[in-house]
């Protein structure tokens, strides 16, 4: 909030600043009173466009400016940190609640307790990988050859003559 | 530690690499498998899925070893204090898997 407020009052300060640099601009066909009175019309909405644009870079600079300094002038009471500290705690409590799928896999099972030996032991015969690729290939034909077959008319009436 | 963790590993005969992975992040590596990252988070998420099959009840744990067998190398794999230590090996038997 410090920021904003701070950045908010330098706006205006500026403001005043970019108004005074515009004046000399201003005054000449002020002083001319007899001047052309077209210039004298045009040249307000010039000056308001100039200063419209002038504005809306001041208003872009002035987002952009975090100023430290002001962020501590908000004078904070240890009680009210301590506040603070405890209601943004609970409120993490309650969103990290919410992220269930964030949690960790289930700790996997040791499997051994040698695992150089185990891994440096025999592989897997090759007979077995034969035996298993078969069974496999077996089950994938069965599977493939199942289908309907039928056999019964699909509505059957009970009863009626 | 880690040199503790791969001085057997290394010793392993037909060994072309390998792997010690602690929870997802490849602890150590050699070989064919230095830095291997995504042989890593596959060969993980294989172990976990075979850990969560059941097949016998009271069986625990119900796998010593991890084969994946491949033509002409097989990646072994096999989990011991929540670290997947895996070894790719060169297979002796050349010839195809018959179907």
């Amino acid at each position: 909030m410090g920021c904003c407020y701070s950045s908010e009052a330098e706006a205006s300060d500026q403001e005043e600043e970019t108004k005074r640099l515009l004046e000399p601009a201003a005054s000449p066909p002020n002083k001319v009173l007899n001047g052309a009175e077209q210039s004298y019309h045009s040249l307000p909405s010039a000056r308001t466009d100039e200063q419209a644009m002038l504005s809306s870079i001041l208003a872009k600079t002035a987002i952009n400016i975090i100023d430290v300094s002001a962020a501590d002038s908000q004078g904070m009471e240890q009680h009210e940190y301590m506040d603070r500290a405890r209601q943004y705690s609970t409120r993490l409590a309650v969103l990290s609640n919410n992220l269930t799928h964030w949690k960790k896999l289930p700790p996997l099972p040791s499997l051994t307790n040698q695992p150089h030996q185990v891994l440096a032991s025999d592989p897997v015969p090759f007979a077995d990988l034969q035996q298993v690729s078969r069974i496999a290939a077996y089950a994938f034909s069965a599977l493939s050859q199942i289908r309907v077959d039928a056999k019964e008319e699909l509505v059957v009436q009970f009863g009626i003559p | 530690m880690t040199t503790a963790l791969t001085q057997g590993l290394e010793r392993i005969p037909d060994q072309l690499g390998y792997l010690v992975i602690s929870d997802g992040a490849v602890l150590a590596s050699a070989g064919d498998l230095e830095n291997d990252e995504h042989t890593a988070a596959v060969l993980s998420e294989l172990v976990a899925t075979a850990c969560g099959l059941r097949l016998q009840r009271g069986h625990d744990p119900p796998f010593k070893r991890l084969s994946v067998v491949f033509g002409e190398h097989s990646l072994l794999v096999t989990v011991s204090g929540q670290k997947l230590f895996v070894v790719k090996r060169q297979n002796h038997v050349q010839e195809p898997v018959a179907v």
